[in-house]
């Protein structure tokens, strides 16, 4: 029941937030743009910041130190193995009915002949991984994104991102074997996060490090990247800008325009420019 | 001969076509870009050298290899327009140092790793194209890794390098922006706290 719950206000937050919202920026330099709530988002970030400090990374070093790069790989193969019906759902929402087929092939292989998913023997096989959630479905549906949202714990996030999260956790099989176990419930969901949460952790210490070290202002290095890499991902079925392709000339014209563009305070450009076509077309009739 | 005709027509549109859009030279820009990375892995990375020697042949590389006034204005975006020449050089200069730093620590993950190229794409920019190439990795998928070149007469030059999606040239641009923005010392906080950044030691694994 409270799970109901969840799934509603989430559905209506997504809703709320997305509805005055534009899509992704056609010009991915002009990201900072989308984050209309840049105070709290800092704060939150800070709060994460803090927490990944104290708690986060020191397990996680821990976690590095009592493992080897192989078992880290065992580990890492198990829990994306577990994300293939997943996969194989949301490419069937996709259309990408060969793909699907293929998930499901290398989950019913790399589960059984890949011992519980540590090997990858499917894909030794050529059966190519291709992660998909719910997220990317939305996307390919031309859902807005909304406005960039750091989330507490789970850090840089949009609306239709979070929303989901919550999605993608009723395909994942952990869930689904937790159902049978009443008492365990609660447990096996927490812990299997706790998890996932640890090992994606671990792959991306040194690349953090290594950002924040070289950042005047890392709160916005991580939101450019994030965002950069969600442009890149995610293109709507209708759109016709397959390529995110920034313009990079300087001293000539088009660079002017989009510097002035900037200071008018205009928030997408591509929409601007279209209005004025049909402004111009209403004043011909 | 009306066919020949037609077929002489259209092989010279074809041609027009294929002129008109080969804006780079798609198999030479990928040329420059192998071989920046071969020289790099071979004289640098892999080369039996001291540690400073590999720093002062890296910064050689890096400086040659990368247009970084090119790349430092279009990352201080429009606060470029309103900086004085004293503001614009100084920044340039510890943005140069910066990224040869940085990167000089960045390439050496690279170590015993080799690119593969695989082919161009072409640019919206005028006499600009993406070289496309993939770096295999001991564990998971391979690193994408998108080299934009710039093309002036028969010189080439990187003006941008994109890992996994993510842009150097966006990423300081977005950053040092936002920076400007929350800081009242503007331009000269951001050159002085980049200056720091050169400053401080470098991290040993």
């Amino acid at each position: 029941m409270s799970k109901k719950i969840l799934m509603s206000t989430a559905a209506a937050a997504v809703l709320f937030l997305t509805a005055s919202c534009a899509t992704a920026p056609a010009n991915p330099s002009e990201f900072d743009q989308y984050d209309r709530f840049e105070t709290f988002n800092r704060a939150v970030f800070k709060f994460n910041y803090e927490v990944d400090k104290y708690v986060i990374k020191p397990v996680t070093r821990g976690y590095r130190a009592i493992t080897t790069p192989f078992v880290r790989e065992r580990v890492n193969n198990a829990l994306a193995n577990l994300l293939e019906p997943m996969s194989s759902i949301n490419q069937v929402l996709q259309g990408e009915f060969k793909q699907s087929a293929v998930s499901l092939g290398r989950f019913a292989v790399n589960s059984t002949l890949g011992l519980a998913g540590t090997f990858d023997v499917a894909g030794a096989w050529g059966w190519k991984k291709e992660v998909s959630g719910f997220d990317s479905t939305l996307a390919k549906w031309c859902v807005p994104d909304g406005p960039y949202l750091v989330l507490p714990l789970l850090g840089p996030s949009t609306p239709r991102s979070a929303a989901s999260l919550i999605v993608d956790a009723y395909t994942e099989p952990v869930y689904w074997a937790a159902q049978n176990d009443a008492n365990y419930k609660d447990k096996i969901m927490w812990g299997s996060a706790a998890v996932v949460y640890i090992a994606v952790r671990e792959k991306t210490l040194d690349l953090m490090e290594d950002l924040e070290r070289n950042s005047v202002d890392y709160y916005a290095t991580m939101r450019t990247a994030y965002l950069q890499n969600r442009a890149k991902k995610n293109v709507c079925i209708n759109s016709d800008a397959q390529d995110v392709n920034y313009d990079f000339d300087f001293g000539i014209e088009d660079e002017d325009e989009v510097f002035d563009a900037e200071e008018t305070a205009a928030p997408v450009l591509p929409q601007h420019k279209q209005s004025d076509i049909m402004i111009d077309k209403a004043e011909i009739k | 001969m009306k066919k020949n005709l037609f077929w002489s027509f259209l092989a010279v549109v074809l041609l027009g076509i294929g002129t008109a859009r080969a804006d780079v030279d798609g198999a030479k820009a990928e040329a420059f870009v192998k071989k920046v990375t071969t020289e790099g892995i071979e004289e640098i990375i892999n080369a039996n050298v001291s540690q400073q020697v590999k720093d002062q042949r890296f910064a050689k590389l890096f400086n040659e290899a990368l247009d970084l006034d090119f790349i430092g204005q279009f990352v201080l975006g429009r606060n470029w327009r309103t900086s004085t020449p004293e503001q614009r050089s100084a920044f340039i200069k510890v943005y140069r140092e910066l990224n040869v730093k940085t990167w000089s620590q960045r390439f050496d993950e690279f170590k015993g790793k080799n690119f593969i190229f695989s082919g161009t794409t072409p640019s919206n920019s005028k006499n600009q194209i993406f070289v496309n190439s993939s770096v295999p990795m001991e564990q998971g998928e391979p690193a994408k890794v998108v080299w934009r070149v710039k093309q002036s007469g028969n010189n080439y030059k990187i003006v941008d390098i994109i890992i996994e999606n993510v842009s150097l040239a966006i990423t300081a641009r977005n950053e040092y922006s936002s920076f400007i923005k929350n800081n009242p010392g503007g331009v000269d906080a951001l050159i002085k706290d980049l200056q720091k950044k050169v400053n401080q030691p470098v991290v040993k694994k």
